[in-house]
């Protein structure tokens, strides 16, 4: 095992370790924290799938802009109220066993196919071009995304501009005094 | 060299841990966290795939996610702060107006 493999292998364990601890905590504040270590760990995941500018938009837009609403919005919430509050609802068994049935699809995470004679064959990699952006660089994503996929990155901003403006009117107080 | 059935299972083990998350916490906030860590768990996958093919494609697919993570975090706190306006807390459990 190499040391990148093992270097993944302790990202993924504690992504899901991370991951459980925030689903479980009592305390919303120590849920975040624990969701603040898993977003770090996935970052550096990416980081070892050769994905380097995701990585960076996952801290500076996940950890960094996301999160920190979370936390905004949760002071407006008394956590001690919270805490005192039982932290599952009495059908919780019934989320674990729809839990246990998505976990059950990692024994089948096996990057295969079918072929046609019924043989379950891995896809070939795509052969690295020898002239070119290097694979998952910063400029290959923006020739993708300003390429064949500008008109989805203008809908995606459309996107934003609408929740900024929904946000802005739902969370409004109303002039009338509501 | 990781295994890309590495990845995509421990993508799924997260899914699934925000899935039990959502369904089984009764604070609205608490709630929505879990949809950000099933996302999460989606983007790794994406990324899995990308590098497992060579295709960045999977890569600007995971961008698109997180813009629409950022997007739906911005409505259902909007819809937090709305709510708490009317009743203190965000529990889920005494919101049973529509409740057949």
């Amino acid at each position: 095992m190499s040391l990148l493999t093992a270097i993944f292998y302790y990202m993924a364990f504690a992504c899901v370790a991370s991951a459980l601890l925030a689903v479980t905590r009592k305390n919303p504040v120590h849920s975040m924290l624990w969701v603040l270590a898993l977003f770090l760990h996935v970052a550096g995941i990416f980081l070892l799938l050769n994905a380097e500018f995701l990585a960076a938009v996952q801290i500076i837009v996940y950890a960094g802009a996301i999160l920190i609403f979370y936390l905004f919005v949760l002071i407006l919430l008394d956590v001690q109220e919270e805490v005192a509050r039982p932290r599952f609802g009495r059908h919780w068994l019934f989320a674990v066993a729809i839990g246990l049935s998505f976990a059950a699809l990692a024994a089948l995470a096996r990057v295969e196919t079918l072929d046609p004679e019924g043989v379950w064959v891995a896809p070939a990699a795509r052969p690295v071009a020898a002239v070119g952006p290097p694979q998952g660089s910063l400029e290959e994503i923006g020739m993708a995304l300003f390429g064949p996929f500008a008109l989805p990155f203008e809908i995606a901003s459309l996107l934003l501009l609408a929740a900024i403006v929904g946000a802005i009117v739902l969370a409004k107080r109303k002039a009338g005094g509501a | 060299m990781v295994p890309v059935s590495a990845v995509v299972g421990s993508s799924a083990i997260l899914f699934a841990i925000g899935a039990f998350g959502f369904l089984a916490r009764r604070n609205i906030i608490l709630m929505l966290i879990s949809a950000e860590v099933m996302l999460n768990a989606v983007n790794l996958s994406l990324v899995g795939f990308s590098w497992h093919l060579g295709d960045p494609r999977g890569q600007v697919l995971a961008l698109f996610v997180i813009a629409v993570a950022a997007a739906e975090a911005a409505i259902g706190l909007g819809l937090v702060i709305a709510m708490n306006r009317n009743r203190p807390g965000a529990g889920v459990g005494d919101l049973t107006s529509l409740k057949w």
